[in-house]
């Protein structure tokens, strides 16, 4: 039973829409999950010699011991956010004759196959055959790697089953966040206990008492039962989703009103992005950009041009990142969208609306790295204005070329829905254009005027957007039933 | 109102629409049947616009759909999920709808009143997105947009698949009123016989992509229809109701 579930699982993968289709894409991804791995590896391979460096005056395999817990209290932390739960997927054999426990059995079997379960070997089997082999001997060996595996395998299914608890009640992952917030600041802040103490003290008696890796091992094996028992108490697809049935009220934005149907189109794009996830993270990521700026500004040793890109990111991430997807946010309903009495013109000055709102509030977050200077924040606008006239129109004249459709309720992480060559040659003139622009100027020393011809630039494009919006409804008119199939593609 | 000339679309070497000439007149109740895969969802769309057509046109009041926008102004429809934005609360899309009609949200409450009927307490106020809401519920939300526009042409595709007995019944009663009091010009599809000859006056039976029959409704029609569709085996199959019967 269990070949034939993965022979569904293989196929599943291989026939997805979004897997399937671009060759390119799986060759991208395949090439930095082999990256980060060489990495890891390497990091591995010469743990000993940074640990050595990292704390001289301690014995390497005493620093080793106490570097496992924190690893391993930071692994969960990952997993929390990144690792994805293998869920729905049984939802087409839960109603036929399969036995529930070949159906749960193979749930928590096919977690295993996750790469946070790789990593821990990868980076401290090569410190263990080098260091503590010659030392200890073939048992500790033997006993380490047990006990390492065992506290992936621990860490695996206390995640999933945190997350999944946490489909039902979002407070569970507030307080395992809280609880490994507070283990952290009670030591590296409140120095309350110390953890490579506590690490070592296990990892250091295992060296003497080959018996401990019980511990850890008990400890995964009777992670696997809970999980296992609350999956199969729970095999129920309204709690295996992650619908939750709280009361959804709607929601006004009075000021959008003033713009009539523009202003309409903006407040339900608004929804769109608060209202589903992967939009959302979308905003968030460019929140998270706004402090982008601290680690250039801080860092004396940046080239000048830089200033530029860190300030077209800062107060225009949103635009690059939400607009490379542009229009299949709306995929889902883009027929609704064409039938009903919505002009193209009006739907493209929402969009200029909505990136010209967002992008206005990332500036004037930006605004407090005037403590870095009044230059700065002179730059920050300068590229604001760039990213509202030049940066909108590129964006939304790529997206007259994006026919693939976006599923709204999948998370961010991994999720490679949608993505496709036309975010590839987006980026190019994103990146290019105003260095293009910029770089001239500066070969002949000639800086301040390069601001004012890419403020100018930016200024002129901001002027002539109606005839940008001519030009791209024309491009849309040629285009749009090949978008509209595109998305009606699931 | 709808005129269609040459109408022709090919994927993949197979003919799914093929219509050489056309007509609804204003004010008709056209039911529009056929098996699965005869063409009738792929119609709908070449007439709102959505699929271009690989040969000839539509015109809507005499204006070429494509291209257009003048035909939108009075054409409501609803084909399927993917017509309505499904993370608004059905509230909010109707307000939106309502917006783009020129209806500020006083008129649109106002209207909704007259629906509560259709509605049954199931779709306002109840603190879900329609992406929450049954099918069938989103199916009253869609059917209850184009109402709200006031069309001239409404087109349903589908409409009664997935909405219950009750819901079947008031929306029959709304078609024929829509069509009666108001002039509307109503293109369903089903593939419910009965409510098809119930509800439209003209019948257009595809097959294949083509139009093999158009048939005012009259007291026979039902019978000639399920003769089509039971492939001959309507008098056989009667016999063998009653067998079963029989068994029991």
């Amino acid at each position: 039973m269990f070949s034939l579930f993965f022979t569904h699982e293989l196929k599943s993968f291989w026939r997805s829409a979004n897997t399937g289709k671009t060759l390119a894409i799986k060759i991208v991804m395949g090439i930095l999950i082999l990256i980060l791995f060489m990495y890891v590896l390497a990091l591995g391979l010469f743990l000993d010699r940074i640990l050595e460096k990292a704390q001289p005056n301690e014995n390497l395999t005493v620093a080793f011991c106490g570097i496992l817990l924190i690893y391993y209290l930071y692994d969960i932390l990952l997993r929390l956010q990144l690792q994805e739960l293998p869920t729905l997927k049984v939802q087409p054999y839960l109603h036929l004759p399969v036995k529930r426990n070949t159906v749960v059995g193979y749930l928590a079997f096919t977690a295993l196959f996750s790469f946070f379960n790789l990593w821990p070997i990868v980076l401290f089997v090569p410190f263990i055959l080098k260091i503590i082999l010659p030392a200890s001997g073939a048992l500790a060996v033997v006993t380490f790697i047990i006990a390492i595996i065992a506290l992936a395998l621990l860490n695996n299914y206390l995640a999933l089953y945190i997350k999944r608890k946490a489909n039902l009640n979002g407070f569970v992952l507030l307080i395992a966040g809280g609880l490994l917030a507070l283990i952290s600041a009670g030591d590296f802040v409140w120095h309350l206990f110390s953890l490579s103490k506590i690490s070592y003290l296990f990892f250091g008696n295992l060296i003497k008492m080959p018996a401990l890796v019980l511990l850890p091992l008990i400890l995964a094996v009777v992670m696997y039962y809970i999980n296992f028992a609350y999956l199969k108490s729970n095999l129920y697809l309204e709690e295996l989703t992650t619908r939750k049935n709280e009361h959804k009220s709607s929601t006004e934005f009075p000021v959008l009103d003033r713009f009539g149907r523009v202003g309409d189109l903006v407040a339900n794009e608004i929804k769109l992005i608060l209202r589903n996830k992967r939009p959302r993270s979308a905003l968030t990521m460019g929140l998270l950009f706004m402090f982008y700026g601290l680690i250039f500004y801080t860092n004396p040793a940046m080239p000048k041009g830089f200033n530029i890109f860190v300030g077209m990111f800062m107060t225009g991430i949103f635009i690059i990142n939400y607009g490379q997807f542009m229009f299949s946010w709306q995929g889902a309903h883009f027929d609704g969208i064409m039938v009903s009495k919505v002009k193209f013109a009006d739907f493209l000055k929402a969009k200029y609306m909505l990136f010209t709102i967002v992008s206005t509030v990332a500036f004037l977050l930006t605004v407090p790295y005037a403590y870095f200077g009044w230059k700065i924040v002179m730059i920050h606008f300068i590229m604001y204005i760039w990213n509202i006239g030049v940066n909108t129109t590129v964006v939304l004249f790529f997206a007259n070329r994006n026919y693939k459709r976006i599923d709204l309720s999948k998370g961010a992480s991994f999720n490679w829905e949608g993505v496709g060559a036309t975010q590839l040659l987006l980026s190019f003139p994103l990146m290019l254009m105003p260095y293009l622009v910029y770089w001239p100027f500066i070969a002949f020393g000639l800086q301040n005027t390069a601001y004012v011809v890419l403020a100018s630039i930016g200024i002129l494009f901001i002027a002539t957007r109606n005839f940008w919006i001519g030009k791209l409804t024309a491009d849309f008119e040629t285009k749009k039933y090949k978008i509209a199939e595109g998305f009606r593609n699931k | 109102m709808i005129e269609i000339k040459n109408l022709k679309k090919v994927y993949n070497g197979v003919t799914v629409v093929n219509v050489p000439s056309f007509e609804i007149k204003r004010g008709e109740s056209i039911g529009l049947i056929g098996n699965n895969g005869a063409g009738k969802t792929t119609l709908f769309r070449m007439i709102l616009d959505l699929i271009r057509p690989d040969e000839g046109e539509v015109l809507s009041k005499g204006q070429v759909v494509a291209g257009g926008e003048e035909w939108k102004n009075y054409t409501a429809s609803y084909l399927d999920e993917g017509f309505l934005i499904d993370y608004l609360t059905p509230e909010e899309y109707l307000y939106f709808i309502g917006g783009l009609h020129g209806q500020k949200k006083a008129q649109v409450d106002e209207y909704l009143l007259t629906l509560t009927e259709f509605f049954n307490g199931e779709i306002i106020r109840k603190g879900k997105y329609i992406r929450d809401l049954s099918k069938g519920n989103q199916c009253k939300v869609g059917v209850g947009a184009c109402l709200l526009q006031k069309p001239d042409l409404l087109m349903l595709d589908e409409p009664f698949a997935n909405i219950d007995p009750s819901t079947q019944f008031r929306l029959k009663n709304i078609l024929k009123q829509q069509n009666k009091q108001n002039g509307v010009t109503t293109i369903v599809s089903s593939h419910d016989l009965n409510h098809v000859t119930d509800v439209c006056e003209r019948i257009l039976l595809m097959e294949k992509g083509r139009i093999i029959k158009d048939i005012a409704t009259s007291s026979s029609t039902l019978a000639e229809l399920e003769e089509y569709f039971g492939v001959g085996q309507t008098v056989s199959n009667t016999t063998f109701e009653f067998d079963r019967e029989e068994n029991h």
